[in-house]
């Protein structure tokens, strides 16, 4: 018995010797680390474009590059970076998240000033329905009907949900869901509070809202047309449906300046940026479920991706300012809506 | 024990009993294995050999460890000189020990936040260092101890508190030092809850989650552990890898909790049998 | 000879110094210091600022969710844990070893693992979640039902192994007496047993309780999170924490500790008047 004890404490204490060692990288000449910190939707796709990136990075310079990736949330992995992750690259879901990181002083640098002002992929707000669409749902009118039950992410903690909102708002407001009145925000938050109190869960994130989906919960999904695809992908049954009217998803990527100083990774990690641009890498986007912002390779993945008939952008709403602030603040439109919503049950 | 006739109500009880654990625990826990083989064998063998889930178990393992072994140097600590000692703000410093169980793991995350992210009021003199507490390893390893810290303590004080002193003056008046007094005469008689405490602190490391998934990071091979690992998966859609995972988390800490636990009743009937023996011979 | 004892005191309390110290350290550093930052942070725009945080609509929500479910399983946790402890200690009956073990296994199981265990036990997937909720409409994922459930399963240890030894070692010379006065086991049990268990039962109780208040890893996978419905204070800090809300996370974060800090006041005078027993 006591030889038993003393062992489970020398056990002790050599496993945490053993295991102490070897977790230091170098960042030596020939070793360099570049850190992503990224939304969970382009996950699989950047599984195949990184280690594309190494060897080419391998044959153009002769250093090996190695990948530390995180995904999470949109809105978490952004207050995460500004918390401390040091990530060299951010891939995020929605600009105000890139522009909280920018906001704290870790990216100096205009990201926005590329030709795609610092866009590297889009996706546009579908839905996702059942196996041969039994309830026909086929634009954002069928989701105000009672009885539908519909899950989407929870705004507060999910930059996709934001887009989820802001797509069915402004449909609204543009006067493309049948039965309200165009220009009309009084027509159009009522609108919104009829799909909201069709609202069965609402998931911390986009992902698993989907996932609560797949489980069995809602008629449809209001997400991602990526996360559709790339649910499909995997063996899921479920449709996509493409609303007439809806918000085009634009997704930035940018270097945070203050890491990639500190870390002396800046001429890798600008290379990757440029690399995630490349005809190859956005073709891999768009295997992905992702809309791309390379002509050559947006035209090749056409048949892909229907054009939509109402397009718009935050713009339309005035920018990420304006939204957070009359849409999503306190007194915000939504704010509003949710919790009559949820009282009046 | 009451042998009693076993009347029907008594039956009625003992199936309420069965009926009620069955439902609660024994069904989710044969859910989870069933879930997992759902497949087959042959995914599960897969999950086994994934280099992500490898990575998420060392990680585990050596945060768990770390915690394990300063609990046990400072737990028995605590105990000790709540038993022994008497001093201003002994109350305060015992009631304190039982917050961690209590506190929301995810608050506990978001306290070492405040104290170690970039915002946070100990960032400015770590980064002088160069030390990376949050969003790392580090972050992690004092989260788990935070939550980890009554598991030990509260093992040790019962036990100290029964200690023979008898033993203990008697071995300081023939001239024994300190150090040799701890090995030869305390330590026997702690070891058992040393034990039990060290595997429950174990497996509550193990397990923590809420706390790591806020000061962590989830960068997946550097700062993932199992739980982490776990709930990446079940987003990833890699069910069969999140079960599979789940299953051994699961199996392990109830492992070694039983183990301990057999260690621990083993002790016991030493013990009554010797109280039994010197009862005995007392008589006689 | 009085000198030599006051050096020998003197030596005696410069050596409990060596332990003393570091303990107190250990404890400073570990829960003091991080409790004193977030009350500090909570409390950083004015009470009146907490308080109107607190009251947030989705946030007061969260805390009553949180309250009633953890309070309906303290209660149902008593009475089920009362009946388990009695059964195991007063009968006999085969597989009673296993089944005592067993009543260890929520504390060895992840509270992540108990979430998926349920989610995949009551999903609208599995067989019993369709049967649940297509025949008697009740659905049990992604409901407070399911709440109840998973901070039942986490809690079942403590009030069984609270009450078990009390009992154990219960003297039974009066509850004989009371049945050769010709009481009924029923009368027997309410009026001789009981009174003994209840200390140890509310013991057990508040345990369960103040840590159902906190639970998060089984909670977040069962529960789906909606706000105003089914999301709990864990959960509704964890959003505020990652949509930078940084008062409401603090602040409704200083509320639990409060009722932990309460509810284990109690608990420990309870203790205290269980050891004067």
């Amino acid at each position: 018995m006591k030889n038993i004890t003393k062992l489970i404490l020398i056990l002790t204490i050599a496993l945490l010797l053993v295991s102490c060692s070897g977790n230091t990288t170098s960042q030596s000449g020939d070793e360099i680390r570049l850190i992503l910190g990224a939304y969970t939707t382009p996950r699989e796709a950047y599984g195949q474009i990184i280690p594309l990136f190494q060897d080419y990075w391998l044959s153009e310079t002769g250093q090996r590059v190695s990948f530390e990736e995180s995904y999470l949330g949109s809105g978490a992995q952004s207050r995460a970076v500004v918390d401390g992750f040091e990530a060299d690259i951010v891939a995020l879901s929605l600009e105000a998240d890139v522009t909280r990181i920018q906001d704290s002083g870790l990216i100096t640098h205009d990201w926005k000033a590329g030709e795609t002002e610092g866009i590297v992929t889009t996706s546009v707000v579908s839905f996702a329905v059942r196996e041969g669409n039994p309830l026909n749902i086929q634009d954002w009118d069928d989701l105000a009907q009672p009885g539908v039950e519909v899950v989407t992410p929870n705004p507060k903690m999910s930059g996709g949900a934001m887009w989820n909102i802001l797509a069915m708002y402004g449909a609204a407001l543009r006067g493309r869901v049948d039965g309200v009145p165009g220009d009309d925000p009084v027509a159009a938050e009522v609108f919104l509070r009829k799909v909201l109190s069709n609202v069965a869960v609402m998931d911390k994130a986009a992902r698993d809202s989907i996932l609560t989906y797949e489980k069995g919960i809602g008629d449809l999904a209001i997400t991602y047309e990526n996360e559709v695809l790339v649910g499909r992908q995997s063996g899921q049954k479920y449709e996509r449906v493409i609303p007439t009217s809806t918000i085009l998803i634009e997704n930035p990527i940018a270097i945070v300046d203050a890491n990639v100083d500190k870390h002396g990774t800046r001429e890798v990690a600008e290379a990757f940026l440029d690399f995630v641009f490349t005809v190859q890498a956005q073709e891999i986007f768009a295997q992905h479920g992702l809309r791309v912002v390379n002509q050559q390779a947006a035209e090749a993945s056409k048949g892909l991706y229907p054009d939509i008939p109402d397009l718009f952008t935050v713009d339309y709403f005035g920018g990420w300012e304006v939204i957070m602030d009359d849409i999503f603040g306190e007194e915000g439109v939504y704010t509003q809506a949710i919790l009559q919503v949820q009282r009046g049950e | 024990m009451d042998q009693g006739k076993k009347g029907f109500g008594a039956w009625l009880l003992i199936l309420l009993v069965v009926l009620y654990m069955g439902f609660l625990i024994v069904a989710p826990i044969v859910s989870l294995i069933q879930g997992a083989f759902q497949e087959g064998l042959s995914p599960v063998f897969r999950s086994l050999s994934s280099a992500a889930l490898f990575q998420a178990l060392a990680l585990s393992l050596k945060i768990a460890l770390g915690v394990v072994l300063i609990q046990l140097i400072f737990g028995t600590m605590l105990a000790w000189v709540i038993v022994r000692q008497d001093f201003w703000g002994k109350s305060l410093l015992n009631g304190l020990l039982d917050i961690p169980f209590a506190i929301s793991p995810v608050v506990v995350g978001y306290m070492l936040l405040l104290l170690f992210g970039r915002n946070g009021i100990l960032f400015p003199l770590l980064e002088r260092f160069g030390i990376r507490i949050a969003f790392a390893v580090p972050g992690m390893f004092i989260a788990t101890l935070f939550v980890s810290l009554p598991f030990m303590i509260r093992e040790m004080i019962p036990v100290i508190e029964n200690l023979d002193r008898q033993q203990e003056y008697a071995a300081t008046t023939l001239g024994a030092n300190q150090w040799a007094i701890f090995w030869r005469i305390i330590f026997p008689q702690i070891r058992t809850a040393l034990v039990y405490g060290m595997t429950l602190t174990l497996a509550r490391a193990l397990g923590e989650f809420g706390a790591v998934l806020v000061i962590g990071g989830g960068v997946q091979g550097r700062t993932e552990t199992t739980t982490l690992f776990i709930f990446r998966s079940l987003d990833e859609r890699r069910f069969t890898e999140a079960y599979t995972a789940s299953i051994l988390l699961g199996a392990f800490s109830v492992t070694i909790v039983y183990l301990a636990d057999a260690i621990k009743r083993r002790q016991k009937k030493k013990e009554e049998i010797k109280d039994l023996q010197a009862s005995l011979s007392f008589k006689s | 000879m009085h000198e030599s004892l006051i050096l020998e005191k003197r030596r005696t309390q410069k050596a409990e110094w060596v332990l003393r110290l570091p303990s107190i350290l250990y404890i400073s550093l570990m829960i003091l210091i991080p409790l004193i930052v977030i009350v500090q942070d909570g409390f950083r725009e004015g009470i009146s600022e907490l308080i109107h945080q607190i009251r947030l609509p989705i946030a007061k929500h969260a805390i009553v969710l949180t309250l009633w479910t953890s309070a309906l399983m303290t209660v149902i946790n008593a009475v089920m844990g009362l009946i388990t402890a009695y059964v195991f200690v007063r009968f006999e009956f085969p597989g009673k070893r296993l089944l005592n073990a067993i009543v260890d296994l929520p504390l060895a199981i992840p509270t992540l693992v108990t979430g998926v265990m349920l989610v995949m036990l009551y999903g609208p997937q599995q067989t019993l979640g369709r049967f649940l909720s297509e025949t008697l409409g009740i659905g049990v994922i992604f409901a407070p039902p399911g709440i109840v459930i998973a901070l039942l399963f986490i809690s079942f240890p403590f009030v069984v192994r609270s009450i078990q030894p009390v009992l154990q070692d219960l003297d039974q010379t009066q509850e004989r007496a009371a049945a050769t006065l010709g009481a009924s086991s029923w009368q027997t049990f309410w009026r001789v047993v009981f009174p003994a268990l209840v200390l140890p039962m509310l013991n057990g109780s508040l345990l369960s309780f103040s840590r159902a208040v906190g639970e998060f890893g089984s909670v977040v996978v069962v529960a789906g999170n909606i706000p105003l419905r089914t999301q709990t204070a864990a959960v509704y800090t964890l959003g505020a924490v990652e949509s930078q809300n940084r008062l409401g996370a603090s602040a409704v974060s200083v509320l639990l500790i409060s009722i932990s800090f309460f509810v284990l006041i109690i608990t420990n005078a309870i203790q205290k008047k269980m050891g004067a027993k």
